[in-house]
C-alpha cells in the first residue's frame, strides 16, 4: 500500500523524539576528548636535548630549532635556542611526541587553532611553553 | 516537431552531492544526459610521489588522508606491504587490535554512506540518525588513536597503542546496540516508497561489465559476484572468524543500498568475536629496527577497504624511502563505470546514480 513505508518512518522519528540529546554544547561547554587526543603541542625547554629527532621525522617538515652550548662551561652537550612550529603544515600526527627521547614535546587536548592572519599559526618557543593546559598524561605506549 | 539542441552542463566541482570536489561535464538534450565526462583532480595532493621521499613510518600519516573516511584501512594496507616484505610477524594482540579498529572503520563508513546517500536523494533524517551511532564509533576510535578521522594509528610491525581500559568492553557493548538501531534504520527508510522508487533499477550493470571495468567491493557484490579479499584471500587473522559475503544479484542502486547495509551486519558479527578471543595480554609491536628498510625487491599487497580493494605496490632499493610507491584506490576504479551508467539517464537520476557508487574523492585524486 502507497504512504504505508512513509507512516512506518514516521513513527520511528516520532519515537525518537522523546530520546536523550546525543549532541555536545559546544563551544559553550568545553568538548569532551580523551587523554590520548592528538591537540597542539606543549613544548618543555628544559627538558630538551636538541637531538633533532622530532624535526627529522616530521612528515610535513613543520619543525624548525636550533641549539647553542650550554651555559655552563662544566656541562657537555646543548640547550635549545628557538623551537618553531608551522600550524599551516603540520599534520598534528604525533610522531614528533613519539620519537622524543625526553618527552620534551608533548601534546594537549587544546585545538583550536583559529587565527586571522596565517603568521599567527608560526608558532615559537615561548607559545608552545605556555601551552600549558589539558597536556596528555599517558605519553608512551 | 519541436527542434532542440545539445548543451553543455556542469555539474560541480563544488556540488554538494560530489562529496568533495569532483566535476562532470554533462552533454545534456533536454533532460536526458547523452554523455557525461568526469574531471577529476582537484584533491590530487600526490601521495604517491611525495612518499618518495619519506620514510616508511612518515608515510603512514599520508595514507590517513586518502580515504579519511576510512583511514584505518589505508594505515593497515601500507603496514602489511612493508611487514610482507621486511618478513615481520605481527603480535596476536595487535593484529585483534588492527582487526577491530578496521571493522569499527567499516560499520562508520558504511554509516556515512547511507546518511549522505538518502541526504542527496532528498532525506534529512537519515543522516542524522546515521551520524548518531557514527559519534559513537568516532569516539572510540578517538579513545584508542587519539584522532577522530586521521588515526595514525598502525606502525610497521604492530600498533602504537594498547587499548584503553574498559575500551573493549565498550566495543563489545557497541554491537547489540548497533544491531538494534539497523533496524531502525531499515524501518525507517528501507520500507519508503519513494526511496525505493528512486533507487531500484537504477544503475544497473551487470556481471560481466562490472568485472571488465575491474570493480571492486560492494560495487562489484551487488551483481552477484562473491569476492570478499577478507574471505578469498585472508589476510591478517581473518581466517578466524565466521562471517558471510554479502551478494545480491540485481545490479542496481538497490543492491548496493542492501550490499552496504548487510555488510555491517558481518562487521558486527566479526568484531563480536574478535572481542570474543581477544587476548588478555601479550605485546601490540613487534621487533623492529628503528629505522626501517625495506628489502630490495617489490611487494604488492591488496586486502579489503569499505569501498573495494585497497592495494599497495611498493618497490625498494633497500633504503630507508621507497623508490616507488602506487596505491591501487578502489574509489578510482569505482568511478570509471559512471560515464556508460549516465548515458541516457535524466539529471534527477544521476545523483542517485553518482551516490550510489561510494566515492571517497581524496582517494579518487590521490
Amino acid at each position: 500500500m502507497l504512504g504505508f513505508g512513509l507512516a512506518k518512518g514516521l513513527k520511528y522519528t516520532l519515537k525518537n523524539l522523546t530520546k536523550e540529546k546525543p549532541t555536545y554544547e559546544y563551544p559553550n561547554e568545553p568538548l569532551p576528548l580523551p587523554d590520548r587526543f592528538r591537540g597542539i603541542q606543549k613544548f618543555y625547554p628544559e627538558k630538551c636535548i636538541v637531538c633533532n629527532q622530532c624535526a627529522n621525522i616530521c612528515p610535513t617538515d613543520c619543525i624548525q630549532l636550533t641549539g647553542k652550548k650550554h651555559p655552563d662551561p662544566n656541562k657537555k652537550g646543548k640547550i635549545i635556542d628557538t623551537y618553531d612550529i608551522n600550524f599551516e603544515i603540520c599534520i598534528l600526527c604525533d610522531l614528533c611526541t613519539e620519537v622524543c627521547p625526553t618527552e620534551a614535546i608533548i601534546m594537549s587536548n587544546n585545538f583550536e587553532l583559529a587565527e586571522y592572519s596565517r603568521d599567527e599559526l608560526f608558532k615559537n618557543l615561548e607559545w608552545l611553553d605556555e601551552n600549558d593546559e589539558n597536556i596528555r598524561k599517558v605519553n608512551k605506549a | 516537431m519541436l527542434r532542440t539542441e545539445e548543451m553543455l552542463l556542469n555539474v560541480g566541482p563544488q556540488h554538494p552531492s560530489t562529496h568533495g570536489v569532483f566535476r562532470l561535464v554533462l552533454k545534456i538534450d533536454g533532460e536526458t544526459i547523452v554523455e557525461a565526462k568526469p574531471v577529476i583532480g582537484y584533491l590530487h595532493r600526490g601521495t604517491e610521489k611525495l612518499a618518495e621521499n619519506l620514510q616508511y613510518t612518515q608515510i603512514i600519516p599520508y595514507t590517513d588522508r586518502m580515504d579519511y573516511v576510512s583511514a584505518m584501512t589505508n594505515n593497515y594496507v601500507i603496514c602489511h606491504a612493508v611487514e610482507t616484505m621486511m618478513d615481520i610477524k605481527v603480535p596476536e594482540r595487535a593484529e585483534y587490535l588492527r582487526v577491530i579498529a578496521m571493522e569499527l572503520g567499516r560499520v562508520a563508513s558504511h554509516l556515512v554512506w547511507f546518511g549522505t546517500y538518502l541526504l542527496d536523494l532528498g532525506a534529512t533524517s537519515p543522516l542524522l540518525y546515521a551520524f548518531r551511532e557514527r559519534e559513537m564509533i568516532i569516539n572510540m576510535l578517538n579513545e584508542l588513536s587519539g584522532a577522530r578521522l586521521t588515526f595514525n594509528y598502525m606502525r610497521v610491525g604492530g600498533v602504537k597503542w594498547d587499548a584503553p581500559e574498559g575500551w573493549i568492553d565498550k566495543v563489545r557493548e557497541f554491537v547489540p546496540y548497533m544491531r538494534e538501531q539497523l533496524k531502525g534504520y531499515h524501518t525507517l527508510v528501507t520500507g519508503n516508497e519513494i526511496f525505493m522508487n528512486r533507487v531500484k533499477g537504477i544503475g544497473t550493470y551487470t556481471k560481466e561489465d562490472a568485472l571488465n571495468y575491474s570493480l571492486s567491493g560492494a560495487n562489484l557484490r551487488c551483481t552477484g559476484v562473491k569476492w570478499d579479499l577478507r574471505k578469498d584471500e585472508p589476510y591478517s587473522i581473518y581466517d578466524r572468524f565466521d562471517f558471510n559475503v554479502v551478494t545480491r544479484e540485481t545490479g542496481d542502486a538497490w543492491a548496493r543500498y542492501h550490499c552496504r547495509l548487510d555488510e555491517i551486519v558481518e562487521s558486527l558479527k566479526i568484531l563480536e568475536q574478535a572481542c570474543e578471543q581477544f587476548p588478555a595480554e601479550g605485546e601490540i609491536l613487534a621487533k623492529v629496527p628503528k629505522i626501517i628498510k625495506a628489502p630490495k625487491g617489490e611487494a604488492f599487497v591488496r586486502i579489503e577497504s569499505p569501498r573495494g580493494e585497497i592495494g599497495c605496490y611498493i618497490a625498494s632499493d633497500g633504503k630507508k624511502e621507497p623508490y616507488r610507491l602506487k596505491f591501487r584506490r578502489p574509489s578510482f576504479y569505482n568511478l570509471q563505470i559512471l560515464p556508460k551508467l549516465l548515458e541516457g539517464e535524466t539529471i534527477a537520476n544521476l545523483i542517485s546514480i553518482l551516490g550510489a557508487v561510494d566515492i571517497i574523492l581524496g582517494e579518487v585524486d590521490g
